[in-house]
């Protein structure tokens, strides 16, 4: 027993030998379903552990039950942790975190829309994933759910909308299929005039089964379906489903594939935060900006098509390693292109936040407070700029990450300056890190082979700390070796809950600026 | 402020006179059929079936369409031939599903077991040529030389709507063709669609549909809008491309497209330009 499983054992009060180390930094627990309450009491306050993913498996087949899991990040220790509990099949029923612990609100329902296990003091079961025409009793991520066939429609409001009451204050409905070129989901207004007293979110318009359907492909091709879970993060969730078959497999991406991860990683994150910050220029009118925002964002892209032969990123991620080298050639041309990007870059910047006009639009707008973060469970780049310090490069660290130096920008502020302020900062750390990972780039083959099957009756957790925030996929095969589960969070699916709570109290014209500084994923949160 | 006009001056005019033309990297993948020997070993290793294939005692044939290729690279690294080259050219558009793909046959020797490329088969349906006439009549006297677009994500990853608002990047400039992005469906003419239409989008996309004013077209971009993708179609969330809900007139393949792909389907909706699979 590793010393790490030891504190934890100790400090989870269960006996040693229901500490098993899995992997290298992954934990599992076994519990009974009683004490997930107490043990999630004990995981926060004795080992300040944050809730990274929270899911049911269907092991009926093998165990006749049920299992929750309860997935735990232990900054502290460097590890992670999962709580695993039986639920019987019989009385398909478990306890609920969500009132002391909100994070898990919106997993536990989901884990009771699409298994149909009954949730135990929750403080608003209603359907979260599910929209109302779903038939009661149609479990999608059961095994005897068929995957192909269309489920039917029923007719009928289940879970209407609060209503807003009052002279003078209605309901402004917005989406699913919104104004501009962004993906779709409803927001659901009340307010008093201009300024919002709440919002009410129904999202999973764009839910396409990709959690039942990994367990239908074969898992060499899971890789390119995990590509298309959010299609800004390709690299950070095709690496995190790629870390969590090696682990399962046993296996490790040679050196030099690792360093071009930590490269794509960031190059991802480059270009995304590139983007949103011209984004939210366009969303207060800011036109030069804005130009000069989506012409820094178009550059990268081609540079990445002209190093990889792809402009975001898709197909560079191998399980087992890299499927692109990056050329001498290469080296030499994203060292010149950084160069002249850093300088431009800052000047953009100094753009934004010398003008009064776009202060004036962003500061004090759309505030998370530190404790409403802390609370939710937020995390990425939207708890760090409500002062919620965080990151798996660090904590976790994947890959090369943990021979680099780099900071993790922290702002306290919580308002879309706060957002802008993070990611113009991140910018610079990625940029040190590319200039660390181009300095000291290892030779190697770039993949390891994997074995022609993956062992039975095993799970294994992958992460990565993508531009958005952490992903994570936790993958478990059946008997066969095959894929049986694969649970896929976004950092989206945390942090939408963050916008509910940044809007009130601001007016309907900020909600886009608002919405933008957040930048979340509605494929990445529906799956 | 002076600053801005400094800089916008040395900036100058960053908007490519001819966006179309460019050389990628990885376009499509193409098949010499004359090199291929029907092996058949791509098949398995490509994510989302756009090649199919069929054995009878005799004969064997071999399918690729673009309408569900990811451009994921697998079958050009598996085929044992080197049969499987890529084209660079990605200003890849056509009227219908089946103008995507392209079928070949193979004689198979029944001592040796061996394949030999015997012909491409013509493709069901009406050809490129028929299909643009047919179109240019539909619009003809209703759309001129402008076209306002209303965006409509069915079920996208958001890899589609990257690439689509990249249209409209200084570089790119959409606009400049008369194309413009509007917010409602009833000021639209065109409907750009992504896919694969999910189960929850099906309604609003039907919705939408009937809300934009006749001649209304509708343009289906990407893998998933052609043909479902990595997504599959008929699955209990998702339906699958954007022509299993509305009518499509023209097809986009890529995963995603590129801007100038885009740019280009949507200028063939327009009868600008005429549609190509390959050159």
């Amino acid at each position: 027993m590793t010393s790490v499983a030891s504190r934890v054992s100790v400090a989870l009060g269960v006996p040693p030998d229901r500490v098993r180390e899995l992997h290298p930094g992954e934990l599992v627990v076994e519990a009974s379903p009683a004490v997930l309450l107490p043990l999630a009491d004990r995981v926060v306050s004795e080992l300040g552990g944050r809730l990274v993913t929270l899911f049911a498996s269907d092991d009926r087949e093998w165990t006749g039950q049920f299992r929750v899991h309860h997935v735990w990040s232990l900054p502290a220790l460097g590890t992670f942790v999962r709580i695993s509990a039986p639920v019987d099949q019989g009385q398909p029923s478990f306890p609920s975190i969500a009132a002391k612990y909100p994070a898990a609100n919106w997993f536990e329902r989901e884990v009771m829309d699409m298994f149909g296990l009954v949730l135990e003091n929750h403080p608003n079961p209603a359907r979260v994933a599910l929209h109302d025409d779903w038939p009661d009793g149609a479990w999608a991520l059961r095994k005897d759910f068929p995957a192909e066939g269309a489920v039917p429609r029923i007719v009928g409001e289940f879970h209407p909308f609060r209503p807003v009451t009052g002279e003078g204050v209605f309901q402004v409905p917005v989406g699913p299929v919104h104004a501009g070129i962004i993906e779709p989901g409803h927001f659901r207004f009340g307010v008093a005039g201009e300024p919002v007293l709440y919002l009410q979110l129904r999202l999973f318009y764009v839910h396409k089964g990709i959690e039942k359907r990994f367990e239908q492909v074969p898992w060499g091709h899971g890789l390119f379906l995990a590509e298309s879970i959010s299609g800004d993060t390709a690299v950070g969730h095709a690496l995190a489903y790629a870390h969590a078959i090696e682990r399962l497999a046993g296996v490790e991406a040679p050196p030099r594939a690792r360093a071009l991860r930590v490269m794509l990683v960031e190059l991802e994150r480059l270009y995304n935060h590139t983007a949103d910050i011209g984004a939210l220029a366009t969303d207060v009118a800011f036109v030069v900006a804005a130009s000069r925002a989506q012409a820094l964002r178009e550059g990268l892209v081609r540079l990445y098509d002209r190093l990889f032969g792809t402009r975001l990123l898709r197909g560079t991620i191998a399980l087992g390693g890299v499927r692109r080298e990056l050329s001498p050639d290469g080296h030499e041309v994203l060292r010149n292109h950084m160069r002249v990007f850093e300088k431009e870059f800052d000047g953009l910047i100094k753009l934004l936040i010398d003008a009064g006009t776009f202060t004036d639009r962003v500061d004090g707008t759309g505030i998370l407070t530190t404790q409403a973060a802390r609370d939710l469970g937020i995390v990425g780049i939207a708890a760090r700029a409500s002062g919620v310090d965080g990151d798996f490069r660090r904590d976790h660290p994947h890959d090369a990450y943990a021979g680099l130096r780099f900071e993790v920008p922290i702002e306290d502020g919580g308002d879309v300056r706060a957002r802008l302020m993070v990611r113009a900062r991140e910018v610079e750390q990625s940029l040190l890190i590319l200039h660390q990972v181009l300095d000291t780039m290892p030779e190697s083959r770039l993949v390891v082979p994997l074995p022609e099957q993956l062992p039975p009756f095993s799970s294994a957790l992958g992460w990565v700390e993508a531009w958005r925030g952490p992903c994570t996929h936790w993958v478990a095969t059946d008997a066969r070796g095959d894929l049986t589960r694969v649970k896929v969070t976004d950092p989206s699916f945390l942090n939408w809950p963050a916008l509910v709570h940044a809007v009130p109290g601001n007016i309907i014209p900020d909600f886009p600026v608002i919405n933008k500084s957040f930048n979340l994923s509605y494929s990445g949160n529906d799956r | 402020m002076l600053n801005i006009i400094t800089k916008s001056l040395k900036t100058g005019v960053l908007t490519e006179t001819n966006p179309f033309g460019t050389q990628a990297g990885f376009g499509f993948p193409v098949v010499d059929f004359s090199r291929c020997t029907a092996c058949h070993e791509c098949a398995p290793v490509c994510p989302t079936g756009a090649i199919r294939t069929s054995a009878s005692g005799s004969e064997k044939t071999l399918s690729v369409s673009y309408a569900s290729c990811i451009q994921c690279r697998a079958c050009v690294e598996e085929c044992p031939e080197q049969a499987i080259g890529v084209s660079h050219d990605v200003e890849v558009a056509a009227y219908s599903r089946d103008q995507l793909a392209r079928t070949a046959s193979f004689a198979v020797d029944p001592a040796s077991g061996r394949a030999t490329f015997a012909r491409v088969e013509d493709q069901p349906g009406p050809s490129i040529a028929e299909s643009a006439e047919r179109l240019r009549g539909r619009i003809r006297g209703q759309l001129g030389r402008s076209l306002h677009v209303r965006m409509v994500d069915a079920g996208s990853c958001n890899g589609c709507e990257m690439e689509i608002a990249a249209t409209t990047n200084p570089f790119y400039d959409l606009e400049r063709y008369g194309i413009h992005f509007v917010a409602s469906p009833r000021h639209a003419d065109l409907l750009l669609v992504t896919g694969p239409v999910t189960r929850n989008m099906e309604i609003a996309l039907r919705r939408t549909y009937e809300a934009a004013p006749d001649p209304r077209m509708v343009v289906a971009v990407g893998a998933c809008g052609c043909s479902g993708g990595i997504f599959g179609e008929g699955t209990y969330a998702s339906i699958g491309g954007v022509d299993r809900v509305v009518p499509v007139d023209v097809y986009i393949p890529g995963c995603p497209p590129r801007p100038q792909a885009i740019l280009n389907g949507l200028l063939v909706a327009m009868g600008i330009r005429e549609a190509r699979v390959g050159r």
